[in-house]
C-alpha cells in the first residue's frame, strides 16, 4: 500500500519535471524573434529519495544552447550593427515543437501510471467499505 | 486470525508484489527521459513462492501452503539488448512499461478479488449473507 503511495509520488515528480520542461519550451518559443536570445535546454537527473526509497526524477541545471545565433543582413533595421547584420535567437521552432510533444507524451504516461496506482489503492480501501 | 488463512496470506503477498512492481514501473516512467537511466523490474511473483507448491503438514490432518509473508521485493536492472537503441543511454520503453503497469494492475485486482471472496465465504459461515 505504501508502495502505491510512493508510486504516485514518483509519478508526480515525473509530471513536475515534464511540466517544467514544457515551460522552458514555451519560453524558447516565445523568444524566437528576440535578438540575441540563447535557447535554454533542460536536463533530467534521477534522484534517490531517502524518505520513500524510490528513484525520483529531478531537474538538472538549465543550460544555454551555445550554437551560433542566427544572423541576417538587414541594413535598414534599427538594431542592425555597422555591417548591416542583425542577430536573432538560435531557437528552431521545429525542435521546440518536437520537444513539447515528447514532454506531453511523457506527462500523459505519468498521469496514467498515477491513475492506475490510485485505482489500485482505491480497490483496497473498497474492501473496508462493506 | 486472517493472517492464519493461507489463501489470505497468499492474496496479500500477491497484492504487495503488485504494488512493489507498480512502484518500480512509476520510477521507470518518471525517468523515461533521464540520460543514462537503466530500466528496472521486479522479478515475477512465482519466483518468490516456494516452488513447487509443497504442502507442509506440521500436524496430522493439517495442510498448509507456505507463502512469502515478509519478503522485500527487490528491483534489478533489466538487461535487454533491444532497449539500448536510444542514444543517451536510457533503456526505458514507454510501451513496455505501460504493458507491465496493466499487468500489475490486473494482478492487484485479482488479489483483491480473492480477498473479498474469502471474506464473503467467512461471512456466510457466520450466518450473515452479504
Amino acid at each position: 500500500m505504501f508502495d502505491l503511495v510512493n508510486a504516485m509520488k514518483t509519478a508526480a515528480s515525473g509530471m513536475r519535471s515534464q511540466g517544467f520542461r514544457l515551460r522552458v519550451v514555451g519560453e524558447n518559443l516565445a523568444n524566437v524573434d528576440t535578438p540575441g536570445f540563447q535557447r535554454k535546454t533542460v536536463s533530467f537527473e534521477s534522484e534517490f529519495n531517502r524518505v520513500t526509497g524510490a528513484t525520483d526524477v529531478r531537474l538538472g541545471p538549465i543550460r544555454l544552447d551555445e550554437t551560433e545565433l542566427r544572423q541576417s543582413y538587414e541594413p535598414g533595421h534599427p538594431l542592425a550593427d555597422e555591417r548591416g547584420l542583425i542577430t536573432y535567437s538560435n531557437v528552431n521552432p521545429l525542435i521546440e515543437i518536437a520537444d513539447a510533444r515528447e514532454a506531453q507524451r511523457s506527462y500523459q504516461t505519468n498521469v496514467s501510471i498515477f491513475d492506475q496506482a490510485r485505482q489500485m489503492n482505491g480497490s483496497v480501501l473498497d474492501l473496508l467499505r462493506r | 486470525m486472517f493472517e492464519e488463512l493461507n489463501v489470505i496470506r497468499m492474496a496479500s503477498s500477491l497484492a504487495r508484489h503488485a504494488s512493489a512492481r507498480h512502484r518500480v514501473i512509476a520510477e521507470n516512467v518518471a525517468n523515461a527521459d533521464t540520460p543514462g537511466y537503466r530500466a528496472r523490474d521486479v522479478q515475477g511473483f512465482s519466483t518468490y513462492v516456494n516452488e513447487p507448491f509443497t504442502p507442509r503438514a506440521t500436524r496430522a490432518g493439517h495442510v498448509s501452503t507456505p507463502g512469502p509473508t515478509s519478503v522485500r521485493y527487490r528491483s534489478e536492472i533489466v538487461h535487454d539488448q533491444a532497449l539500448d537503441a536510444s542514444g543517451n543511454g536510457n533503456s526505458v520503453s514507454i510501451e513496455r512499461e505501460l504493458l507491465k503497469a496493466v499487468e500489475s494492475q490486473g494482478q492487484h485486482a485479482r488479489a483483491v478479488a480473492i480477498y473479498s471472496t474469502v471474506r464473503d465465504i467467512m461471512r456466510l459461515g457466520l450466518g450473515r449473507v452479504r
